[in-house]
């Protein structure tokens, strides 16, 4: 029986592909790889004994180098290891999941359910690649997979001088037989340009390029490129369509659409039996009408073999029904031909609003979020209105914890000892003076975090406080470091500034959040 | 329920049958192949190359073979990757191929040996460094740009276009990419910003070829054909008494 849902289950699975092992098998959420892993160590076991007590050894290893890997959380992976069993996401700790990987490559998983960033980079090739389903959520929405990204995954079967042929499964669930996935490596999809034009953009621009240059990203990018292509290939078409349609008059009698033509004729009589209708007949004109078409009729159609122009007249309208179509998709991009202009004039209008510039001369302000490139403007006004050099470093920490963080649904941390509404009216504030939303991304979770992790607090104190997992603590982390050596770089002659922040920095950057190898 | 629980405990496990167990693992390849030879060749005569290949068809070792002779040279040269863990990694992977003394890492959050020959980064940070400190990479041969497709997402590939466009201009671009319909595209697109032809090179081949498989409900293992069909007739029964769809039912009523 299926534990986690639908059938078949992942031990029906492994039974059916176990000449070809080991699998990848495919997830698409963290919590999913947990349970089957869960689920199919109860029944299957891959390891002799000699394998098994390497796999001990190797983990007794991984203890010593960091203790409390597997920490409250994931004690039950550490009994799994050693059936052949594993699971891979995000969300453990770097360390584990370089020991998984490690154990993966020495050959002592046979099993390993995982999530899509196993298959991006590092080749870790498997005899058969398992897609548990083919449905992900990409931020926005549920969607199936992308040929390409069903070919990333899959291409992970077969390893080279070992298997004639990498096997590739898809499930078939039996409560969404619909969804089922079908996937060709010849429909693999196109890659497309989006240039997206952020405020360090613009700021780049002004300050380190010149108008050309700046013309050239406008008016070069790849999105640019292909719509040009293609508005280029699409005039080719209308050319040779016009060609077409001019060619097709020649066909037609010099008698076409007079009383004799039988093209004419025909379709006179439809629509005189259309008028002899009931519900036409009592209208006004309708009597006319019907007059008017029986004396054209009166003419003597003309004795020829009416298909040519039959024929031709379809064809024509056939065509003509292409070109309407290849003339709005030349309206449509057309309409964007100038989108990147626009956009680039919208931010560099809302950065002269704001001070950041005065024409092409950068201010303050501007020479401040030069050196940074994430969120901006948010952390530019953040510095400029002291919350980073005036305020005790603790609360700093929490503070840009939650630069750029968007809380998940069930996201939760205990709430810290510091009070952030000032921040929030801050970004209220911007909002109001006309500063986009996705420019002011800012969350109040993640501070307390920040600021335990600053005064020392252990890792596993992190991980009590909250219910992020290890992967989601140390992305935090990191990703505050990341901002702090770019505020480091932004401050230049403010040495308070930047002895504020290195500070800050080189107490986060410890222990189990420091990258590891490295 | 603790009886039931204690009976599970007791139940054997199930093994599979382990034909594979006991063969060694298998060795790396050691020859270039045909087409990773051209693209090698293609680099080494300075031009700006585009390798698009299935995965694990060996894209990584071309890239290896430039590094070597571009070091050899007492040059310089970029590697960039789309993700962080994946630097890391390369950084390590390369330390051990090169030395750590020739290999150096900048993630934004890490930075290690700034001014290494051999410079891995993210490619934010390269980009980032085309705009504000273009000097550093005046010793630079070449800029490698693994899984280049990443230029189609839609919240970073910003980075990847203002890169090859900000790019100074005696560096040359190599772009590892998986397979794309329109890599000849692409490298036309490039060949044009950076006024310098691209070669591309392509390899549809997988090393090791795919075999796709369906496994149904009750375990079964299905081929393509198969699987479709058993989807179709799946369908049918939900929909139950409107076995046939309505557009046939019409046409059948006028017979």
């Amino acid at each position: 029986m299926a534990l986690t849902g639908g059938n078949p289950s992942c031990s029906e699975v492994i039974n059916a592909i176990q000449d070809h092992l080991p699998a990848l098998y495919f997830t698409f959420s963290r919590g999913k790889t947990e349970l089957l892993a869960d689920e199919l160590s109860r029944e299957w076991d891959f390891l002799f004994p000699r394998e098994k007590e390497r796999v001990r050894e190797m983990v007794r290893e991984a203890e010593a180098a960091q203790p409390g890997l597997f920490g409250p959380r994931r004690s039950k992976l550490k009994q799994i290891l050693t059936q052949g069993i594993a699971y891979h996401h995000a969300g453990l700790s770097p360390a584990l999941k370089d020991l998984v990987e490690r154990l993966y490559e020495k050959r002592l998983i046979y099993v390993l359910f995982c999530t899509e960033t196993f298959a991006v980079g590092v080749n870790f090739p498997a005899a058969s690649t398992v897609f548990d389903a083919c449905r992900k959520w990409d931020g926005r929405e549920f969607r199936g997979l992308l040929n390409r990204e069903f070919f990333q995954m899959a291409g992970r079967a077969g390893r080279r001088g070992f298997d004639p042929v990498g096997m590739v499964y898809v499930r078939v669930d039996d409560r969404f037989p619909e969804q089922t996935g079908f996937y060709s490596e010849e429909e693999i999809e196109p890659v497309r340009g989006h240039l997206i034009i952020s405020p360090n953009t613009v700021l780049s621009l002004l300050y380190w390029k010149t108008d050309e240059e700046i013309n050239r990203l406008l008016e070069q990018n790849l999105a640019v490129y292909q719509n040009n292509r293609e508005g280029r290939k699409i005039k080719q078409d209308l050319a040779e369509l016009d060609e077409k349609l001019a060619g097709l008059r020649e066909v037609f009698c010099p008698q076409v659409d007079t009383p004799a033509c039988y093209i004419l004729r025909s379709k006179l009589k439809k629509e005189l039996r259309s008028l002899a209708r009931k519900n036409k007949r009592g209208r006004p004109g309708t009597r006319e009408r019907r007059e008017e078409i029986r004396n054209l009729l009166k003419t003597a159609q003309k004795k020829c073999h009416h298909r040519p122009c039959a024929e031709a007249r379809r064809k024509q309208a056939d065509l003509a029904e292409r070109k309407s179509r290849l003339e709005r998709r030349m309206r449509v991009l057309g309409s964007h031909s100038r989108d990147y202009e626009r956009d680039f004039n919208r931010v560099w209008d809302l950065l002269e609003d704001l001070s950041y510039v005065e024409g092409r001369k950068l201010l303050p302000r501007g020479m401040f979020a030069l050196h940074l490139h994430v969120q901006e403007i948010l952390v530019t006004e953040l510095v400029f209105n002291g919350f980073v050099r005036d305020m005790p470093p603790a609360l700093v920490a929490a503070i840009l914890a939650g630069v750029d963080y968007i809380p998940g649904r069930d996201d939760r941390v205990d709430p810290g000892p510091y009070n952030l509404r000032e921040v929030e009216l801050l970004r209220k504030s911007l909002l109001r003076s006309g500063v986009p939303e996705n420019f002011c991304v800012w969350s109040p979770l993640p501070g307390p975090l920040a600021s335990a992790w600053y005064e020392g607090a252990s890792f596993e104190e992190l991980q009590s406080m909250s219910n992020f997992q290890e992967g989601d603590i140390f992305s935090v982390i990191r990703r505050e470091i990341d901002l702090l050596r770019q505020i480091e770089r932004a401050a230049g002659e403010d040495s308070e500034l930047r002895r504020q922040v290195e500070h800050i920095r080189r107490r986060l950057d410890r222990d189990e959040v420091a990258v590891p190898g490295i | 329920m603790s009886v039931q629980k204690d009976r599970f405990r007791q139940k054997a496990k199930r093994r599979p049958l382990r034909r594979d167990a006991g063969k060694p693992a298998p060795g790396g390849p050691i020859r270039l192949d045909p087409f990773q030879e051209t693209a090698v060749n293609s680099l080494m005569e300075g031009h700006n190359v585009l390798v698009a290949a299935p995965t694990g068809t060996g894209k990584t070792l071309i890239a290896e073979k430039l590094i070597e002779r571009v070091l050899a040279g007492g040059r310089g040269i970029v590697y960039t990757s789309p993700i962080k863990a994946l630097s890391n990694q390369k950084y390590r992977d390369f330390s051990g191929l090169y030395g750590a003394g020739k290999v150096g890492l900048i993630t934004g959050d890490v930075s290690v040996n700034e001014r290494a020959p051999l410079l891995v980064m993210t490619t934010e940070i390269f980009r980032n460094w085309c705009f504000a400190n273009p000097e550093m990479l005046d010793d630079m041969t070449h800029v490698i740009f693994d899984e280049l497709h990443y230029l189609d997402d839609r919240e970073r590939g910003t980075a990847w276009e203002e890169s090859i466009i900000f790019a100074p201009s005696h560096v040359k671009i190599v772009g590892l990419s998986a397979t794309v319909p329109n890599v000849r595209e692409i490298a036309s697109w490039i060949a044009e910003v950076r006024g310098e032809p691209v070669k591309v090179i392509e390899e549809r081949c997988r090393a090791v070829p795919l075999e796709m498989n369906w496994i149904s409900p009750e375990g079964r293992v299905l081929g393509e054909a198969e699987a479709r069909e058993y989807v179709r007739q799946r369908l049918e029964r939900r929909r139950g008494r409107w076995a046939v769809p309505p557009d046939e039912e019409a046409e059948m009523a006028y017979d």
